[in-house]
């Protein structure tokens, strides 16, 4: 489809989203253009660092208003050939879109791709999207509320009540849902359109008994037909955090630290095989890169809009399209979930691969602390990220930071300067009766904790915390509540 | 208004500083103009901000007042690849509202110091965001589907773009400034060069290049004048016009400099086109005047702007030979049409130049700037 926006008086046309003309000050309306052919091609060879896969093709293509724009691909074409993209032909399709200034239609149009959405006037229905953290749309930690916006005004053109939709989420352990969705322009969005928001950590649950682990599941996921709404981002611990990750977040805390503990490769997927009716409408606007999911990471400005009635299916043709490997939580999802065995459906797959910074598992913000992570749960991990960020130019000898719990004795021998970090992890190696080693508790101040890691970092041995570090973390606290 | 002095450096891949070149290519026009930088009043320059050289220097109005030692109104006008003549053509008028007496112009790049993937990304930069950079569509490209709806309208083909080549080849071959000089090139080579975006090749494209060129403007005569400065442009991206096989932005520039001029395109003598690509070059014959719409593969397959022929184009070697440093070919191709005006072009001199034009194009026929020069 090709779009441009119109002057309904004078005629003048836009390729950018105007509301009113400059000109006449008339109205605008869309032209949209669907018989598209070929009008000239070129085959590039020189590879840039959005587009390192040469050679490709990009079509000039021109619709029946006599508009154009450029398209690349990977397949061939000839001048004449008819443009079309194939709607899917099966239910577990993903649609992948190019946004072009205007997510309404590319969320519309990724939708008829995979045969519209399944949902008749009268459902209820849960939106489900990312807002894990107090955190500014462009940073990409949250689902932008822009997407909200338009996929609410899609479901509103569709007749659905704004009663029965909910909009809910569930921060990372440790922040506030309401918080962060209002800091993301989430709950602007949601009243604008006089929609409920929820914090899911407040439930209620029900209980769910699967492969013999207990989930307490928030009670609505379960009676209402889900939309995912997650932002595509990099994480460091699971690899991407994307359409399945999204869905972990729709049970209470005490489950999602159980499935951490017992590792998420296996207790995620068993959680998406719970959820049944789950549409994934994916914002890749801007999406993260790098050290995601939360503020290290980096805007990648993927401009995609990717849909699907698999969210695993979805998370690997994001993989696909960034480059990334497909983490162990997304293959465990589903049968046969490889990239073969799926259809996608609109942009041309291969032409929008690109490598996006990858996150690093071991790696924190200051060069002389690592990680090894022993299936730790967000918290403390995210823990350490803020503490070591705080450090960085204070130069000392490397040391190891231990998280979680799923780890033996032996996995930890030889390993010299090792500190065990929040309460799973100092548990564990209580049980392994580890001799003495330094540790930071979660049962500490985060000023306290700070000194603790810098003192670690510096001096040899296992310092403590003063006194004197006490009374600066308390003092330090009342002035971050003076100032709040 | 009069030209008293041009310099600049050499178009290489040679390793310095911006402020290095800046400096030795205003020193030369210094020098040529017998002014001192006592006696400039404003400067006018042009540059984009690169990122991918390591330089990291915005703010170049404030770096040549530190540069130069001097503190005077200073102001940068970036345009693309149509800086250097944009920055003439403000400075054309700045100086006619404030009354300088002397005016220094100047273009600068540093722009080949990184990959050559990080440099073809810098200049990706230039086209439309969401519609062609997402799409791949890098300056080769986006010129290559001109080039292939030019050659299927006018029956041009890749041999005639070839020529194209091998003329501004021929003629960088005789300019000690250019990136190609003393560089002998081959019809065969061009021809059998390798395929960048078809139908354009290798040869096809422009040299990248840093470089500095600078110009003193004065309201003194002297015997060079500027007689037609014209500034036009059009949509960004070239799949949104009506036409994209010819350029509203320079037709119009060039109408209204032949007017100002009060000369026709027959009247030019010597001419310094915007060949970024070769197919450029033909599509401005046509655009420019020098021939009719669809006849521009006849003048290059004729001889007609050979350095030889009626109308010699590029004889510096043009953007294709010479070198492209974006912001300073504005500037160059003025500094070319002067040492030709003055009979100082050594083994490519043109025998009575006596009008002289330069277009400098930014984008694909985006920003266009007409600059015709009189042999006083």
């Amino acid at each position: 489809m090709i779009i441009r926006w119109v002057c309904e008086k004078c005629d003048k046309k836009w390729i950018y989203p105007v509301e009113k003309c400059i000109f006449c000050k008339g109205n605008i309306t869309k032209q949209k253009g669907t018989k598209i052919k070929v009008v000239g091609m070129t085959k590039v060879n020189i590879p840039s660092p959005m587009h390192p896969i040469t050679p490709y093709n990009i079509l000039l293509l021109q619709d029946e208003f006599g508009n154009r724009i450029p398209k690349k691909t990977m397949k061939e074409y000839k001048i004449e050939d008819i443009y079309v993209e194939e709607r899917a032909k099966t239910k577990n399709a993903v649609a992948v879109i190019k946004i072009k200034y205007d997510i309404y239609e590319a969320i519309k149009y990724s939708l008829e791709l995979i045969g519209g959405m399944n949902f008749d006037k009268k459902d209820r229905i849960l939106i489900k999207p990312s807002a894990v953290a107090a955190a500014y749309p462009y940073q990409a930690v949250n689902t932008n509320p822009k997407f909200i916006d338009a996929l609410l005004d899609i479901l509103e053109e569709k007749g659905v009540k704004k009663e029965n939709i909910l909009v809910a989420e569930q921060a990372l352990i440790g922040s506030d849902a309401s918080d962060a969705a209002s800091k993301a322009g989430i709950l602007e969005i949601c009243k604008k359109h006089g929609v409920g928001f929820a914090d899911i950590s407040k439930g209620p649950f029900e209980e769910i008994e699967s492969d013999g682990i207990t989930l307490k599941i928030f009670k609505e996921a379960l009676h209402r037909k889900i939309i995912n709404v997650p932002v595509m981002k990099t994480n460091f611990q699971l690899g991407i955090s994307g359409a399945v990750e999204n869905l972990s977040r729709l049970v209470d805390e005490s489950t999602q630290r159980k499935m951490y503990f017992e590792g998420v490769d296996n207790s995620l997927p068993n959680l998406v095989k719970l959820l049944k009716d789950v549409l994934t409408i994916a914002d890749g606007t801007n999406g993260m890169q790098g050290q995601g999911p939360l503020a290290l990471g980096e805007p990648a400005f993927l401009n995609l809009v990717l849909t699907s009635n698999n969210a695993a299916n979805l998370d690997v043709v994001f993989c696909e399209t960034t480059m990334l490997p497909i983490p162990s939580h997304v293959a465990n999802s589903g049968d046969k979930v490889e990239l073969k065995n799926i259809e996608v459906v609109g942009n041309d797959l291969d032409a929008l691969k690109y490598p996006i910074k990858q996150p690093s598992s071991n790696e924190t913000p200051h060069s002389d602390i690592k990680v090894i992570d022993f299936k730790a749960c967000p918290k403390c991990l995210n823990m350490l990220y803020n503490l070591s960020s705080k450090l960085v130019g204070l130069r000392g000898r490397e040391i190891e930071v231990v998280m979680g719990s799923m780890f033996s004795a032996d996995e930890l021998k030889g390993k010299e300067r090792i500190v065990l970090l929040g309460s799973c992890a100092i548990r564990r190696s209580e049980e392994l009766k580890m001799g003495p080693v330094a540790k930071i508790g979660e049962d500490i101040g985060d000023v306290e904790q700070l000194v603790l890691l810098k003192k670690l970092l510096t001096t040899e041995g296992t310092p403590k915390i003063t006194n004197v570090d006490k009374v600066k973390s308390k003092i330090t606290k009342l002035f971050s509540k003076v100032a709040k | 208004m009069h030209i008293k002095g041009v310099g600049m450096t050499k178009f290489s891949t040679e390793e310095n500083n911006s402020t290095h070149i800046i400096y030795e290519s205003a020193m030369e026009a210094l020098d040529d103009s017998g002014l001192s930088m006592n006696e400039i009043d404003a400067v006018v320059l042009s540059n984009n901000d690169i990122i991918s050289n390591g330089e990291r220097q915005r703010h170049s109005a404030s770096l040549l007042s530190s540069l130069f030692q001097k503190k005077m109104p200073i102001i940068a006008v970036p345009a693309g690849c149509a800086g250097g003549g944009t920055a003439l053509w403000a400075a054309v008028r700045l100086q006619k509202s404030k009354n300088y007496n002397n005016l220094l112009v100047i273009g600068f790049e540093k722009m080949v110091s990184n990959l050559s993937k990080r440099v073809t990304d810098e200049m990706l930069m230039g086209t439309e965001r969401i519609y062609e950079q997402n799409e791949g569509m890098n300056f080769p490209a986006e010129n290559a589907l001109v080039a292939q709806q030019y050659m299927m309208k006018c029956g041009a083909t890749s041999d005639d773009l070839a020529l194209v080549a091998l003329k501004n080849h021929q003629n960088a071959y005789k300019n000690p400034k250019a990136r190609f000089y003393r560089k002998k090139v081959s019809i065969d080579e061009i021809k059998n060069s390798p395929m960048v975006a078809s139908p354009l090749r290798l040869f096809d494209c422009s040299i990248p290049a840093n470089g500095a060129a600078s110009l003193v403007l004065s309201n003194d005569k002297t015997d060079v004048e500027i007689v037609a400065s014209t500034q036009e442009s059009d949509y960004l991206a070239p799949f949104e016009r009506d036409d994209l096989t010819s350029w509203y932005a320079s037709r119009k520039a060039a109408e209204e400099a032949y007017s100002q001029a009060q000369i026709t395109p027959n009247d030019i003598d010597i001419a310094e086109l915007h060949d970024a690509f070769t197919s450029v070059e033909l599509i401005s014959y046509e655009d420019l005047g020098f021939c009719r719409t669809g006849e521009g593969k006849e003048l290059i397959r004729k001889g007609y702007t050979n350095f030889d022929g009626k109308l010699p184009v590029n004889v510096s070697g043009g953007l294709k030979a010479k070198g492209h440093p974006i912001s300073a070919t504005g500037i160059s191709q003025v500094y070319e049409l002067v040492k030709q005006m003055r009979n100082q072009a050594g083994e490519r001199q043109v025998d009575n130049v006596k009008y002289g034009l330069a277009q400098n194009i930014g984008g694909a026929g985006s920003t266009v700037t007409v600059h015709i020069l009189k042999k006083v």
